[in-house]
């Protein structure tokens, strides 16, 4: 029999179970620390048969080859080239301790390097690593394989592909997740199976660094989810140290115990990981033998996901925005940027979608005379790891499309694949190789139809022929077609009659381009906002728009409380509250007087409203110099002793004195007459030393300085001491602020001292940065400033 | 000798609790307004736009020790006995290193020119946790690893310009990891451009060690 239906067979009447642990069996038979485990059983052969052996004796099904780290990158360490027959001679080992009856898992671990984009290892260099090892486990007549305790999910897509690229058996995949319930590179449970699951594994779950307690958490988050088998090998409990030794000291009965929570729970394929021992599955196998799986709950998901998030789509859950500025049509700046391989950009619309409510990312790299598969790679890669959220990959190219799909560490949405025949042919296998989703377009060959009704039959029959790649309804999301209403006044009407066939007949998920129904016509955002209700009422799932746009985003926000789809209207609740209060502040404010409302810009550092108030105050007649010396001095001042008592922080310092600036400039020109006080006040020259790049904290204190009334001079960072010799003898100033983050630079600032002594240059010197202490400072005759407002201080006491 | 592992793209949690703290938030005593606050988040979301967070790491076996001198397998030897004693017993070390990437430090230059500083500052505090923060990530990335092995990193982390481990040993293991395949150059002062960078020492040790971290240099 198939092995493939003999599991499945096996896992409609009862759980699965797999063997226990190897690493720490074969340290408790003697295997020495820092060797090779799979090099050391090839040269010690019946140890890992013994252990075999004892996992079949104890009622195991799957017993796993010893080659968890024989791979090319690992072995190669030991200076191991024949990767292929050493897998094979190990998966030999394993059948021949045991038999022909009990299935053997051909295991594949990770490599220890990343795979791009979270690494440097190239993803096609680490799908062959993962082939050459299938190979040769497959020469050695495994019957299944088991890639397991990945942590990186691009390299746990790199094996499965390489397995299924070779052989259609019976395929796991574990992943090992932290304690706070992610990979380490930042994936959760769901995440990881809605992506592994739709790239063909055979079952998906977790191992390792858990005890049964905490993975039985990990379970429950798969699987409402799950269309496959879930899969959990725990550690015999969480590691403890006892002398120098890390020990995982739950006993065989007590870990046996948690075995029917875990079918209880969902899983249908159960073994132990590290510290479990024969005697673990011994009572385990007892535990679970009698007791009924729980199937996968689903046959599909209509779902999509990132490294890191998964995306959902469910009737009655709010509407879908798949963010629509990553795309260069009209944008000359961001083609620029793609074309010079440039991506912040990309990163900042990214970022900036995901902040204003983008639920997914649309991806159109298409620049006229551009490599866009190239491109399409690079920006792949990074936001895959710049952003959360899923991609939706649109191209018209199939090979960009394939690319994207092969190299994204996610389940995407392809956008888009229509009727007409040549690429149908060839994007329907790639989506389905890949398990992505997509967008179904209802136009075909003969061009784009005006009436719903041929829609649907272009829909039915790109469905009919999806159907026998294995696509089901909830794999596609199915396009209502937006033509421009200043063209067709029936347009919009036809799109949404498609999209309540769509949703409420057809039973599918459904996509606008909202933004094409306003073409041609004056303040568009109203017609879309409009035009996406209309829509969302007919039961429209997602629209591709921009979510940077207040008023449709607002109204979509509107949309999803009326027609039941933000329960409690909590959404619209948080989105509308700030507006609310913010109209409540201004009638308050209004009613201030402009001194009080000066004093408190300053104190909050507003500097959007500085310029505004000030003018509001010389109109009702207050002197400008009043305003300073009573209003704007004061409130700095406060500013400074929040600061000094740790009320303020930072950044308030700054913005506040930074307002103060600003309010300053504004009123410079009615303060000519008072130019006598700063030139009394002296110039004070600032600096970075030779060898320190780091100038912000510089920076500040010379605003701080400048706010008080000090002329400052700013030489910016790495100064020589011969250039700060230079400028003394320019300017003759009364201080000389010299900065140092480090240690190694800090020895400057007495270096540009003496230098300036032995020029017999007068004047005196403030030090201050990181590393700087009040005792260094007077140990090279310079006076201490811990920050800007101590600065002030100190230089108000030199000077005044 | 093993070979360099690079991370091409570190994705961590926002320290957020270690940015406000680093710029100067004390909780229970720092006050703050909504607006302040929003306005300061708007920042740190700026600048995690702008930070691409790449490391590198290596495992190297150590060839003999003293109390003040550490030779590894490849040769090269650290003069350090503040180095020497945090790696007591070990019998290998990591060397690390990790960058924000150019984009944050580039736009903390126009911040500065441009006089913008509140947000300069911000987008300073938040590469300089993130780029810190790297480096805890790949001690657990290493440490996942070492499990198997019964082993763990130290505790504590050692720099480059801390103590007696002088500066110019930031050459030693910038060439070790190939850091310029991550963007980081070095230059005749043994500082680390883009700003952002850190390189770190830890060792493997079989035992856990109670000791705290010592700081990195930038």
């Amino acid at each position: 029999m198939n092995k493939k239906i003999k599991i499945n067979n096996i896992l409609k009447r009862r759980p699965l179970v797999l063997d226990g642990a190897t690493g720490t069996e074969l340290q408790k038979r003697g295997m020495p620390p820092g060797v090779s485990p799979e090099i050391w059983c090839l040269e010690n052969p019946h140890v890992i048969q013994e252990i075999h052996y004892d996992y079949r004796k104890s009622g195991a099904d799957v017993i796993y080859t010893c080659t968890f780290g024989a791979n090319s990158v690992k072995l190669g360490q030991y200076g191991v080239s024949n990767v292929g027959e050493r897998n094979k001679e190990l998966a030999l080992l394993a059948r021949h301790a045991v038999g022909k009856n009990v299935l053997i898992a051909g295991d594949i671990g990770p490599t220890g390097r990343f795979v791009k984009p979270f690494g440097d290892l190239d993803f096609e260099e680490a799908v062959n690593i993962f082939k050459e090892q299938a190979r040769g486990l497959m020469e050695g007549g495994v019957d299944l394989f088991v890639i397991e305790t990945m942590m990186d999910i691009q390299e746990a897509r790199a094996a499965l592909i390489a397995v299924k690229e070779i052989t259609d058996k019976f395929t796991i995949v574990t992943m090992t997740y932290e304690k706070d319930g992610h990979t380490l590179n930042g994936t959760d449970p769901a995440a990881a199976l809605v992506t592994l699951q739709s790239l063909g594994a055979d079952a998906v779950g977790c191992n390792c660094s858990t005890g049964p307690a905490e993975m039985i958490q990990l379970i429950a988050q798969m699987k409402p989810y799950a269309t496959v088998p879930l899969v959990a090998k725990p550690n015999a409990g969480m590691p403890e140290l006892v002398g120098d030794k890390t020990v995982f000291n739950m006993q065989p009965r007590k870990f046996a115990g948690y075995g029917k929570e875990f079918v209880f729970r969902g899983v249908n394929i159960l073994g132990g990981c590290c510290g479990t021992s024969p005697d673990h599955i011994r009572e385990l196998v007892e535990e679970i033998v009698n007791e009924k799986p729980v199937a996968p709950v689903r046959k599909a998901v209509s779902a999509i996901s990132s490294s890191s998030k998964t995306v959902v789509f469910e009737r009655n859950n709010p509407l879908r925005i798949i963010g629509e500025r990553i795309n260069p049509t009209g944008k000359k700046a961001l083609q620029e940027e793609l074309l010079a391989g440039k991506m912040v950009l990309v990163r900042k619309m990214a970022r900036e979608q995901e902040k204003k409510g983008a639920d997914l990312l649309d991806v159109n790299v298409g620049v006229p005379e551009s490599d866009e598969k190239k491109i399409m790679a690079e920006v792949i890669n990074l936001l895959s790891a710049a952003s959360s959220l899923p991609l939706v990959i649109d191209s018209p190219s199939v090979k960009v499309v394939e690319a994207a799909l092969r190299l994204y560490p996610g389940r995407a949405l392809v956008n888009s694949i229509s009727g007409e025949e040549k690429k149908i042919k060839k994007l329907l296998p790639l989506a389905a190789k890949y398990g992505a989703m997509f967008i179904l377009l209802p136009l075909n060959d003969r061009g784009v139809p005006e009436k719903a009704k041929e829609r649907k039959e272009i829909i039915k029959e790109v469905f009919r022929k999806a159907q026998k790649h294995g696509f089901t309804k909830d794999d596609i999301v199915i396009d209502g077609l937006v033509m421009t209403v200043s063209s067709n006044p029936q347009a919009p009407l036809e799109t949404l009659k498609t999209i309540e066939w769509c949703s409420h007949s057809f039973k599918c998920c459904t996509v606008l381009g909202l933004t094409n129904v306003s073409f041609g016509l004056p303040e568009r955002k109203w017609l879309n906002a409009a035009f996406l209700a209309m829509a969302a009422e007919r039961g429209l799932t997602m629209a591709i728009a921009n979510p940077g746009i207040e008023e449709f985003m607002s109204i979509k926000t509107a949309s999803d409380v009326l027609i039941n789809r933000d329960r409690d209207a909590s959404r619209y609740i948080a989105r509308f509250t700030k507006t609310i209060q913010e109209g409540e502040k201004k009638a308050i404010r209004e009613s201030v007087s402009s001194s009080d409302e000066i004093f408190r810009i300053i104190l909050e550092g507003n500097r959007d409203e500085i310029e505004s108030m000030l003018a509001r105050a010389l109109r009702e007649s207050i002197p400008a110099q009043k305003l300073v010396d009573d209003i704007m001095i004061p409130a700095i001042t406060r500013v400074g002793d929040l600061f000094d008592k740790k009320e303020y922080f930072l950044p308030q310092l700054i913005a506040s004195a930074e307002t103060m600036k600003k309010g300053l400039a504004c009123l410079d020109p009615y303060l000519r007459n008072d130019r006598s006080a700063q030139e009394e006040r002296g110039i004070i020259l600032i600096c970075t030393v030779q060898g320190d790049v780091h100038d912000i904290g510089k920076n500040i204190v010379a605003l701080m300085l400048n706010n008080n009334g000090f002329e400052v001079i700013n030489l910016g960072k790495d100064v020589s001491a011969e250039k700060i010799v230079e400028e003394i003898k320019r300017h003759r100033p009364a201080i000389v602020a010299l900065s140092a983050l480090m240690t190694t630079t800090m020895v400057n600032m007495k270096k540009v001292i003496d230098t300036v002594r032995n020029e017999s240059l007068e004047c005196n010197f403030m030090v201050g940065g990181a590393v700087v202490t009040e005792f260094y400072a007077e140990s090279i005759g310079a006076r201490y400033a811990k920050d800007g407002v101590d600065a002030v201080r100190v230089a108000k006491k030199i000077l005044i | 000798m093993k070979s360099v592992i690079f991370f091409d793209s570190i994705n961590i949690s926002v320290p957020g609790r270690e940015i406000f703290r680093r710029l100067g938030y004390r909780k229970g005593i720092t006050r703050i307004g909504e607006d302040q606050k929003e306005l300061i988040e708007d920042y740190i979301e700026y600048a995690l736009s702008l930070i691409h967070l790449r490391g590198a790491g290596r495992r190297i076996s150590i060839k003999e020790k003293s109390f003040s001198n550490i030779v590894l397998s490849n040769g090269i030897a650290f003069k350090s006995k503040g180095l020497s004693k945090m790696i007591g017993d070990c019998e290998e070390i990591i060397l690390m290193g990790a960058t924000a990437g150019d984009d944050v430090i580039e736009s903390i230059r126009g911040d500065t020119e441009a006089n913008q500083l509140a947000r300069g500052v911000v987008l300073d505090a938040v590469a300089s946790e993130m780029v810190d923060a790297s480096l805890d990530w790949i001690v657990d990335y290493f440490n996942r690893d070492l499990r198997r092995e019964n082993k763990r990193l130290t505790k504590n982390r050692f720099s480059a310009g801390y103590g007696d481990f002088i500066l110019e040993n930031q050459k030693v293991i910038y060439d070790i990891l190939q850091l310029e395949r991550i963007g980081i150059q070095i230059n005749e002062n043994y500082i680390l451009t883009p700003e952002k960078s850190v390189t770190a020492v830890a060792g493997i040790q079989s035992r856990f060690s109670d000791t705290g971290r010592e700081s990195e240099s930038e």
